[in-house]
Formats: structure tokens, sequence, C-alpha cells
């Protein structure tokens, strides 16, 4: 799979007998899943263009290119949708993708390594990034603030970390 | 039923000091805290707890909206991870 697609749903099976499907969407808001231009699947084998028809319990009822049957909806069931990363709008400063921070390396202000960005979450008072590193005997979750994180370096695919006091253990 | 007025919010006495202990000692430190049921106070905003969620301490940066809250609505005793897809982290 290509490393600049994002998962972004998935065709959960047929939807009625005219091969339209049920697609689950992981997006934030899951209609913007038919904006981001053709979806492939994870082998880069195939590409669909999406066309929502209407919501339905657990998803959208959508028409996807090449899929004019049931059969063939069905034989779909569980293929996963990935959109190209450069699909997705630009953010303004101090914003980004989960997609983007995840994978980052974690250093601190010397520069030593902490460990790895495994996810990103947030629990109604923030994001928190969770570090994982070969130091950590469990993830370490460290506030998304400037102070916290003084320094995110996409290119370079690092971030810089200051953390307060507790947040990874001595 | 609602908790009486005259009583004021409940805060586990404890919280109280570590809070205050931490803002005297101005330190960048994340406060561990287990009282869940503890209420999120005006004295608090601007600091960091981190609050137990029956297996590890969820950081919980307080803001002025949160006053009024319980500690234990911002961390979850179960875990979701979901898909990252086209969701965003904002830096504040």
């Amino acid at each position: 799979m290509n490393d600049e697609r994002i998962c972004v749903g998935v065709i959960a099976g047929a939807f009625g007998v005219k091969g339209e499907v049920r697609l689950k969407s992981f997006c934030a808001e899951p209609e913007d899943i038919a904006t981001y231009g053709p979806l492939w699947t994870e082998d880069d084998s195939r590409s669909f263009t999406v066309e929502i028809a209407r919501p339905v319990k657990n998803g959208f009822a959508a028409m996807v290119s090449g899929v004019a049957t049931k059969e063939a909806a069905d034989a779909l069931r569980g293929t996963r949708l990935f959109a190209d990363r450069a699909a997705l709008p630009s953010l303004p400063d101090d914003e980004y993708y989960h997609a983007d921070l995840i994978g980052l390396d974690v250093v601190d202000t010397g520069g030593a390594p902490l460990g790895r960005v495994t996810a990103v979450h947030n629990h109604g008072a923030g994001d928190l990034l969770e570090i994982a590193g070969p130091g950590l005997k469990n993830p370490a979750l460290l506030p998304f603030t400037r102070a916290a994180v003084p320094t995110v370096d996409l290119a370079a695919r690092r971030i810089v970390v200051d953390p307060p006091e507790g947040v990874f253990p001595e | 039923m609602s908790r009486s007025v005259w009583k004021g919010p409940f805060v586990d006495s404890y919280v109280l000091k570590k809070a205050e202990k931490s803002r005297e000692s101005g330190r960048n430190e994340v406060i561990k805290i287990w009282s869940r049921r503890s209420t999120i106070l005006p004295q608090f905003v601007g600091l960091t707890f981190g609050v137990y969620n029956g297996k590890k301490h969820i950081p919980v940066n307080v803001s002025e909206d949160m006053i009024g809250q319980k500690f234990g609505e911002y961390a979850p005793t179960r875990t979701y991870y979901g898909h990252a897809a086209d969701k965003k982290a904002k830096r504040k």
C-alpha cells in the first residue's frame, strides 16, 4: 500500500438489490468521504469514485463506479478504501491531521529520543499524543500544547517535546 | 436531584492541597489525582491534572469552560482508537 494514502472508510456490503453499497465512513465529517476524489483499495489494484445516495443505518448508501449489481457489491464487502493524502485540504497553522502526527519520532529539547507517536486522543480537554518507546513500559500521554510540544517538524518527521514532570518516568 | 447550593461544590481535600502546592511552587508538572468525583474549581484553571482512569493517569489541562464539571468526565475508562482518517488535532 502507498504510504501517502490514508484509510477513510470501508465497504460494509451491498445495500438493496440495485448495486448500491453500504459505505462506512471513518472521516470526522462522515459525508466528506465522497469529496476526496478516487478512493483506492489497500493493494492499489482498483480505484472507485463514490457517490453518496443517502444516509442509512451505520453509514451511507452509495453508488461506486464499476459496481452495477448486488453480487458485485457483495464481493466488495470488507474492502477498505484509501484516499490520497494530497486530496485532503490544507490546514491552518497549529492544526495537523492525525495521520500526519502518527509515526513521528519524539525527541526532547536536548535531542534525546523518547519514542514515537502512536495515536492522538481527545477526551474533551484538548488533544493528547500517545507516545510509545523502548524505554516506556506503558505508552505516555502528552498534552498537545505549544508549551509541551514546541516544535512539530513534519518534513523531518519528528516533534520536539518539553514534557511536564510526571508524563515520562524518571 | 441536584446538590444543595449551601453545601458548595464537592472537592476532595487532597486535590485542593495538591493544586495549591503546585501553584505555589510554579513547577511545570502533572498533578496526579485519583479523585474523579471532584468538581473543577476556578482556582484549577491553567493547571494540568493527571486523572486516574483505573489504569493510568490521563493529563487534563484545565480551562475556564471546564469549571463545574467533574474531573472524571475528561478521563474515560474505556479506550477506543478508531481510525485517524481526516481527523485533526489543534495545538493550543
